[in-house]
C-alpha cells in the first residue's frame, strides 16, 4: 500500500503515455463522439472544480486585485485603484518588514526544528513493539490538541507568572523572560511551535523509513558500514522524497503560522513575535486595510510558491543526478 | 533480533522515555492544575495537594457562557462530517475521470488543482468573506463547510488522482461491457477499492477541520452564536489568560474528548496517515 503510493510524480507521469494507448484514448480522439465524451467526463470533475475554483482560485484573484486599490471593506465603498501603492508601504513599513523577518525566521529555524526532531525521532522509533507504539502516540499527541491550545497551555507553563518562573522563583532563582522579552518570546514561539507540528513529520519519516530496502540496509551492514555510513549511503537516498514533501508540509505551516501567535503571545511583546499572517488577520483587517491585507497576502502567497518550486525543483536534480549516477 | 548491543538499546531506551516525559509535562500540568485554586497554582504549580482538590472551576469552565463544551464538540464534529462527506463525494468521481482520461485538459485540470495546494488558505480569508457575502453564507455554517471542503479539494484529488491511476483498467473495462454506468462504476467498483486512500483524506482533513482556528474565527464571526471547539476556547480564554482557574479547567474540559478519541483510535490514525502520507 504504502509502497504504491511513494510513486514519484515523474514516475506517475511515466505511466500515463502507457495509459494513452489504452481503448477510451482511441475512442476519445474520435471527432464528435469524442468531445461528447470529453464532455460528460467534464460534468464530473465540474463540481469539484466550481468549488475549488469559487473558494480558493477566486479569492486569490480578488486578493489580488484588492492589493492594488484602496478599500476599506464597506460594500458601499468602491475599491479605489492606487497601483503599487500597498506594496510599498508592505515593503516600507516597519513594522511589516519586522513581521516578515518573524515569519522568516520561523519558516526557516522551525523547519530545521521540525525536520531534524522528526527525523531523528523516526529513527529511534522505527522498530515495532509495544514502547515505540506507546512513543509514537505521545509524539504525535500535541498536534490533535490543535495550536491554539497549545498556545494557551505553553501561555500557562512560560508565562511571567507560568509555572516555570514560579517554579524558579520558589528555588530561590530569578525569573526567565519567555515571554517579556522581545527575543526570548520569538524563540519561544518557534519552540512551542515546532512542539506542536512534529509529530506529523515524524509519521511522514516513519513512513517513508518503511519504504527503505531492509536488503540494502544488510548488505551495507555485511560490508562492514557503520551505522552513519549506512545512514547516509543507503537510508538518506530512500527518504529524499519524504524529505522533499516534510520539508513542503512543515515549511508552508511555518509560514501560515496564526494561532499560536494569537494565544501565546498576541504578537507581542513590541511586535517582536507578530508573524505575517498574524499581521494580516489581527492587524491590517480589523484596521479596515482591506488593501493593504491583500498585499501582504499576495507577498505571502508568493513565498509558498517559492518555497515549493524551490523544493520540487532541488528533488527533481537531485533524482536526475541520481539516475545519471544509477 | 539482537541488532544492536544491549547498552545502546538501553541508552535508546532511557533517552526516549525522558523525551515521553517532556512531552507530557504540559498534559500533567494541565490535568491537575484543572483541579486547583488560582493562589495553589501559583504557589505549588507542580503539585497537587488531593485534599485541597477542587472540581469547583472545573464546573464553573463547564457551565461558561461563553463556551459550552457539547456545543462546541457537536457544531465541529457536524462541521468534520458535512467537509468530508463533500469533499470525498466531490473528489471521488473527479479523481477517477482525471485518472483515466489521457488527454491534455485534464493533465492540465490536475495541475491546476495541485497548485491549489500551495495556497496558505489562511491568509486568502479576507478576500473569501467577500465571496461568501456576495453568495448570501458569510456567518452561515454552510459557508464555513464550503470554504473549508474547498480547502480539502487540492489534496484530496491528488491523492485520490494517484491510486486511482495504478487501479488497474481492466476493472473499468469489464464493468462497462457488463453495462455499467460511469457513476455506477465510480461507487460501486472503484470506491470501494479506494478505501485505504479514502481513510488517510478522511484522517488529514479531520485533523484540519478540527485544528482551525481561523477560518471559523473570520467566517463565521462572534455575532453568529456559532462555534468550534477552537474559537470556544479562544472566546472562554482570550481575554481571561492571566486567570489559571479559567485556563486550565476550561482547556482540559476541551481536550479531554479528543485525547480519548485519539488514544481510542491512534491504530488506525497512524496507519491511515502513514498510507497516504507519502504523497509524493
Amino acid at each position: 500500500m504504502a509502497r504504491t503510493l511513494t510513486k514519484t510524480v515523474p514516475e506517475r507521469a511515466a505511466a500515463a503515455p502507457a495509459e494513452a494507448a489504452g481503448p477510451a484514448a482511441r475512442r476519445g480522439r474520435r471527432g464528435w463522439r469524442g468531445w461528447r465524451d470529453a464532455g460528460a467526463r467534464l460534468t464530473m470533475v465540474a463540481p469539484a472544480l466550481v468549488l475549488y475554483v469559487g473558494l480558493l482560485v477566486v479569492p486569490v484573484g480578488y486578493a489580488v486585485y484588492y492589493s492594488f486599490t484602496d478599500y476599506n471593506g464597506f460594500p458601499q465603498q468602491i475599491p479605489e485603484f492606487i497601483g503599487w501603492e500597498n506594496y510599498q508601504r508592505v515593503f516600507q513599513s516597519a513594522d511589516i518588514t519586522d513581521s516578515m523577518v518573524v515569519t522568516g525566521t520561523i519558516a526557516l529555524v522551525g523547519a530545521i526544528l521540525v525536520n531534524a526532531a522528526a527525523l531523528g525521532l523516526a529513527l529511534l522509533l522505527q522498530r515495532t513493539g509495544g514502547f515505540t507504539t506507546f512513543g509514537r502516540v505521545v509524539m504525535f499527541y500535541p498536534h490533535v490538541l490543535s495550536a491554539l491550545v497549545v498556545g494557551f497551555l505553553w501561555q500557562a507553563i512560560l508565562g511571567p507568572q507560568g509555572v516555570v518562573n514560579t517554579m524558579l522563583e520558589k528555588a530561590g532563582r530569578s525569573s526567565m523572560p519567555f515571554l517579556s522579552d522581545p527575543t526570548w518570546a520569538l524563540w519561544t514561539l518557534i519552540f512551542v511551535i515546532s512542539w506542536s507540528l512534529f509529530g506529523v513529520q515524524l509519521v511522514l519519516y516513519l513512513a517513508g523509513l518503511q519504504t527503505v530496502p531492509a536488503d540494502l540496509v544488510e548488505a551495507a551492514r555485511i560490508d562492514g558500514a557503520g551505522r552513519w555510513q549506512t545512514f547516509r549511503a543507503v537510508t538518506w537516498p530512500a527518504l529524499a522524497p519524504t524529505f522533499s514533501v516534510a520539508l513542503i508540509t512543515s515549511g508552508i505551516s511555518l509560514l501560515k503560522t496564526y494561532d499560536v501567535v494569537v494565544s501565546l503571545t498576541g504578537g507581542g511583546p513590541a511586535g517582536s513575535t507578530q508573524t505575517l499572517a498574524y499581521s494580516i488577520l489581527a492587524v491590517s483587517f480589523p484596521g479596515r486595510q482591506i488593501g493593504l491585507a491583500s498585499a501582504e497576502a499576495v507577498v505571502l502567497i508568493i513565498a509558498a510558491a517559492i518555497l515549493a518550486f524551490t523544493v520540487l525543483a532541488l528533488r527533481r536534480r537531485a533524482e536526475e543526478g541520481a539516475e545519471s549516477i544509477g | 533480533m539482537t541488532r544492536s548491543s544491549r547498552p545502546a538499546t538501553a541508552l535508546r531506551v532511557a533517552f526516549l522515555g525522558v523525551l515521553c516525559l517532556f512531552m507530557l509535562i504540559p498534559l500533567y500540568l494541565l490535568v491537575i492544575n484543572a483541579f486547583k485554586s488560582q493562589q495553589d497554582i501559583l504557589t505549588n504549580p507542580f503539585t497537587i495537594d488531593l485534599s485541597r482538590a477542587t472540581t469547583e472551576y472545573l464546573g464553573a469552565a463547564w457551565n461558561s457562557p461563553e463556551f459550552s463544551i457539547p456545543k462546541g464538540y457537536a457544531i465541529t464534529l457536524a462541521l468534520l462530517v458535512c467537509v468530508n462527506v463533500l469533499s470525498i463525494g466531490l473528489c471521488v468521481p473527479a479523481a477517477h475521470v482525471l485518472a483515466r482520461t489521457p488527454r491534455p485538459l485534464f493533465r492540465a485540470i490536475l495541475m491546476f488543482f495541485v497548485a491549489g495546494m500551495f495556497i496558505p488558505t489562511q491568509v486568502i480569508l479576507i478576500p473569501v468573506i467577500f465571496v461568501l457575502r456576495g453568495l448570501g453564507l458569510m456567518s452561515t455554517f454552510p459557508g464555513l463547510v464550503l470554504f473549508m471542503t474547498a480547502t480539502t479539494v487540492p489534496f484530496t484529488l491528488f491523492v485520490f488522482t494517484g491510486f486511482v491511476r495504478v487501479l488497474p483498467r481492466a476493472l473499468d473495462e469489464a464493468a462497462a461491457i457488463d453495462g455499467a454506468g460511469r457513476h455506477y462504476t465510480v461507487w460501486r467498483i472503484i470506491f470501494p477499492l479506494m478505501r485505504p486512500i479514502v481513510a488517510t483524506a478522511f484522517i488529514l482533513n479531520s485533523l484540519s477541520v478540527w485544528n482551525d482556528f481561523a477560518s471559523p474565527q473570520v467566517i463565521l464571526g462572534p455575532g453568529s452564536g456559532i462555534y468550534t471547539v477552537t474559537t470556544g476556547v479562544y472566546a472562554a480564554v482570550g481575554q481571561y489568560s492571566a486567570d489559571y482557574t479559567r485556563v486550565f479547567p476550561t482547556l482540559l474540559l476541551a481536550v479531554i474528548p479528543i485525547l480519548v478519541i485519539f488514544v481510542a483510535t491512534q491504530r488506525h490514525l497512524m496507519r491511515g496517515l502513514a498510507a497516504g502520507s507519502v504523497k509524493g
